[in-house]
């Protein structure tokens, strides 16, 4: 009985994980990563609403995506690329970093 | 499974290695937040340099600062001068204190003082990585010792755990090594606290053992005892009974065999709780195992007469270490065991001979020697199966056949074999070489 | 650089071996309470280790590829997956645990089991593995990085693996009632944690809906703070969890809850607390 409980609660958990599709048309930003720097080291979004941000590494050493304010964390391999969607946000700041070069790969999110 | 050892040391490592690293990453924080304090004073100082700089000549705006420093002057917002590796573009907003900027592909430090009396905006700027590497090079160094000291802390913590344990391990192989029937207290010269309880209830335990198997021992050694008495008196009146009637009576030969029979065991029972350990040991000397078996065949030749049997006895003086009068009883009892169960005419053949150490604990090619004594017969013989029983106490090959000619009672190779493990002997049981029968074997060290 | 290196190995590390540690726990708990019965080898600690460095280098050295896979989200998609596996074999490992009085050998369960708990380690070294080695390959070969990031590797490794060991000690230390109650709480914080994870990684790769944040306790307690990154290792602590990954932490602890493992506890308490 509990079993069948527990297995019926499983199966609910992983449909919800998967049933959704990917929304379309999300406004799409470019975040490049060079000399262990990012351009532009200030991203302005507007409130409310979901974001692309595209990451192209043009250093030959990977570099990790960090923020805890947008709960965001993905490693960019040496000259490749990655995207990563935050939002929607409330008006604020949102500071990000470079795990792997934090002293100079600073930048922030700027949500109006 | 779970081992002191390797708890005591993963433990201890694991705390002293948690606590050190930390004790490290706090000093490492402090100390590039104090270096950091350091490098922000200098720009400090270099900005208040910088804005009274005298600009009006021309070839102010040439000054070549270090690659990891730039500086720009505003006046009414126009860039005034600046260092050559400045951008154009403001540097900071106007606005007084510490900052972070890019330029140039690096991550600066920037720091904007207002200068009243000039009426102008200095702003000065710090490679942050180049400032950041040379203070940690520094705290680095601090580190580094913390680091190579910690195999060194646990290699020394392997050490003295191992040390520490030594106690424990000495007894627990003493333990180990104390033989079964050995019921002396253990002598811990290096004696703990800790292990003095261990100790004390182990010793309380083995005297309370070696008590009660004492006890058992008087036991039977004075019933045996006490019940010779007895056994003489009814002897004595049994002979003068037999001046007085008929002898040939079944009744009276009956009453005959059962006290030649009773008489045998209570002997054998005295001779089993005899040979204890202790008494062998103190009564050990090298005795002619030839010697004592043509002792023995003297003494029991009438027995081999009686059947008409043939006995031949092989070999030459041989010496081995031993009990002479525990060593006479495995000899005399091996051959009435021969007497009593080969047939009558039938061959009893002894052998002493001295062999190479053919054991499984004889080191090969070591000139160890053993003295091998043989009682073979031409008898039945004892099927394979009986044959690890035959050395049981009270077993008996013929218990369904109670002639007067076998006053057995079943305790004769136990003895046997008694005696034998006292040697430090091996007693096998073969076929015999001869066309049937069996072999007795017992192999004793030489010594050298 | 060093102390970032100390922080991102630190972290993976940490991970794993309170992961390792919990399950350790529980192999030598099983063995007290059923003895030959449901006893298994701790041997797969071995195995699991020396697997999950195998497939972390592997993980690591195909990721550029990987993470092109779905319009450049292959990377969340993978390691979302990492997440959902472990978690699947931990809810099986603490289904198959027996929970009755049994009778003779459970050498199905006992397989199962074993093969579980050496499966969660194998997927989560691969996954913290790959990403300390990315760290450590990427960037320790360029000049002047070495130092300060074998240094930092070793402090973050050392500090991790001693955290490890004294759970391990400290829970075998106590009566087996306890160890058990402790060791299921933090089996049931890890199950929640591999769930929000999960949830996380695919909002992060836009394969689940936004949902607004639970709370913020960014000011009580930033995870950018040593305690916090120590939580955030522990029991996944986010300061800013959103209401799915909330939702799913809370199933993940929920099913470890209505599993035999836990109701294990219940009926042997008395017998339990005597033997220890």
């Amino acid at each position: 009985m509990k079993n069948s409980a527990s297995m019926l609660l499983l199966s609910i958990t992983l449909t919800s994980l998967f049933s959704y599709p990917a929304s379309a048309a999300v406004a799409e930003i470019e975040l490049v990563i060079k000399d262990h720097l990012f351009f532009p080291a200030t991203l302005e979004i507007p409130a409310g609403q979901k974001v692309r941000i595209r990451i192209i590494n043009q250093d030959s050493t990977p570099e990790e995506f960090e923020s805890y304010e947008l709960n965001r964390e993905k490693i960019i391999v040496g000259n490749g690329q990655a995207v990563i969607f935050i939002g929607p946000l409330e008006p604020g700041r949102y500071p990000f970093f470079g795990e792997f070069f934090p002293k100079t790969a600073q930048g922030v999110v700027i949500v109006k | 499974m779970r081992s002191i050892r390797l708890f005591l040391i993963s433990s201890i490592l694991a705390t002293l290695v948690l606590f050190n690293f930390l004790a490290a990453l706090q000093g490492y924080q402090s100390s590039m937040e104090e270096a950091e304090t350091l490098f922000d004073n200098q720009m400090l100082d270099l900005a208040r340099l910088v804005s009274n700089l005298d600009v009006s000549n021309s070839n102010t705006t040439e000054i070549r600062l270090g690659n990891d420093l730039a500086f720009q002057i505003w006046e009414d917002g126009s860039l005034l001068a600046a260092s050559s590796n400045a951008p154009d573009e403001l540097l900071q907003n106007f606005t007084p204190g510490f900052e972070f900027t890019n330029f140039n592909g690096y991550r600066w430090r920037t720091f904007s003082r207002f200068e009243p009396s000039l009426n102008r905006w200095v702003i000065v700027a710090e490679r942050t990585d180049l400032r950041f590497v040379l203070a940690e090079n520094v705290v680095l160094q601090s580190i580094f010792p913390l680091l190579l000291g910690i195999p060194l802390v646990g290699l020394l913590i392997w050490v003295i755990v191992s040390h520490g344990l030594k106690p424990l391990q000495q007894l627990s192989t003493e333990l180990k090594n104390k033989r079964a029937n050995d019921l002396s207290p253990i002598h811990h010269t290096d004696s703990r606290v800790e292990l003095d309880q261990v100790i004390e209830s182990t010793n309380g335990f083995i005297q309370r053992l070696g008590r009660v198997m004492e006890r058992e021992k008087r036991f039977s050694a004075d019933a045996a005892h006490e019940l010779r008495t007895p056994i003489s008196a009814l002897k004595i009146q049994l002979h003068n009974l037999s001046e007085e009637i008929d002898t040939n009576h079944d009744s009276f030969l009956a009453l005959q065999y059962g006290v030649e029979r009773m008489q045998h065991l209570i002997e054998q029972l005295l001779w089993l709780y005899r040979a204890t350990p202790e008494q062998f040991v103190a009564n050990c000397k090298a005795v002619d195992l030839f010697k004592i078996t043509q002792d023995q065949l003297a003494i029991l030749y009438p027995g081999f007469e009686k059947k008409a049997q043939q006995i031949e006895l092989q070999g030459d003086s041989a010496f081995v270490e031993g009990d002479q009068f525990a060593l006479e009883k495995l000899i005399s009892n091996l051959l009435r065991n021969a007497n009593k169960y080969t047939q009558e005419g039938g061959k009893i053949v002894v052998r002493i001979e001295e062999l190479e150490a053919a054991g499984e604990d004889a080191v090969k090619g070591s000139a160890e020697k053993e003295i091998c004594l043989t009682v073979e017969d031409n008898g039945p013989g004892i099927a394979e199966s009986d044959r690890v029983r035959v050395f049981d106490r009270f077993y008996r090959a013929d218990s369904q056949d109670d002639t007067p000619l076998s006053p057995g009672c079943g305790l004769g190779l136990t003895i046997v074999s008694h005696i034998a493990e006292l040697h430090h002997a091996r007693v096998v049981l073969e076929e015999s070489s001869m066309e049937s029968g069996c072999a007795f074997k017992v192999y004793f060290k030489k010594i050298s | 650089m060093f102390l970032n290196a100390v922080i991102i190995v630190l972290q993976e590390i940490l991970e794993a071996s309170l992961l390792i540690s919990v399950l350790l726990v529980f192999t030598q708990l099983f063995h007290k309470i059923w003895g030959k019965s449901f006893s298994l080898k701790t041997s797969w600690v071995a195995y699991s280790i020396i697997l999950g460095i195998i497939g972390a280098g592997l993980y690591s050295h195909y990721t550029p590829q990987v993470s092109e896979w779905f319009d450049y989200v292959g990377q969340e998609v993978v390691n979302a997956s990492i997440h959902i596996g472990s978690l699947i074999l931990l809810l099986i490992l603490a289904f198959v645990v027996p929970s009755k009085k049994i009778t003779g050998k459970l050498m199905t369960r006992s397989r199962l089991t074993t093969f579980c708990m050496t499966g969660v380690v194998l997927l989560a070294i691969i996954r913290e593995g790959s990403e300390i080695m990315q760290y450590v390959g990427g960037i320790a070969g360029q000049s002047g990085n070495f130092t300060p990031i074998v240094f930092g590797g070793i402090i973050g490794a050392g500090i991790g693996l001693s955290i490890g060991v004294l759970l391990y000690y400290g829970l075998m230390s106590l009566s087996i009632k306890w160890a058990y109650r402790l060791g299921l709480i933090l089996l049931m914080l890890i199950a929640g944690n591999m769930g929000s994870q999960a949830v996380l990684l695919l909002t992060q790769a836009d394969w689940l809906p936004f949902t607004p944040i639970a709370w913020n306790t960014s000011a009580l307690l930033a995870e950018d703070s040593i305690l916090g990154h120590l939580l955030y290792a522990l029991i996944g602590y986010e300061a800013t969890p959103s209401i799915l990954q909330l939702v799913c932490y809370l199933s993940g602890m929920i099913m470890i809850a209505i599993s035999p493992l836990f109701r294990k506890v219940q009926p042997h308490n008395q017998s339990l607390a005597g033997t220890n």
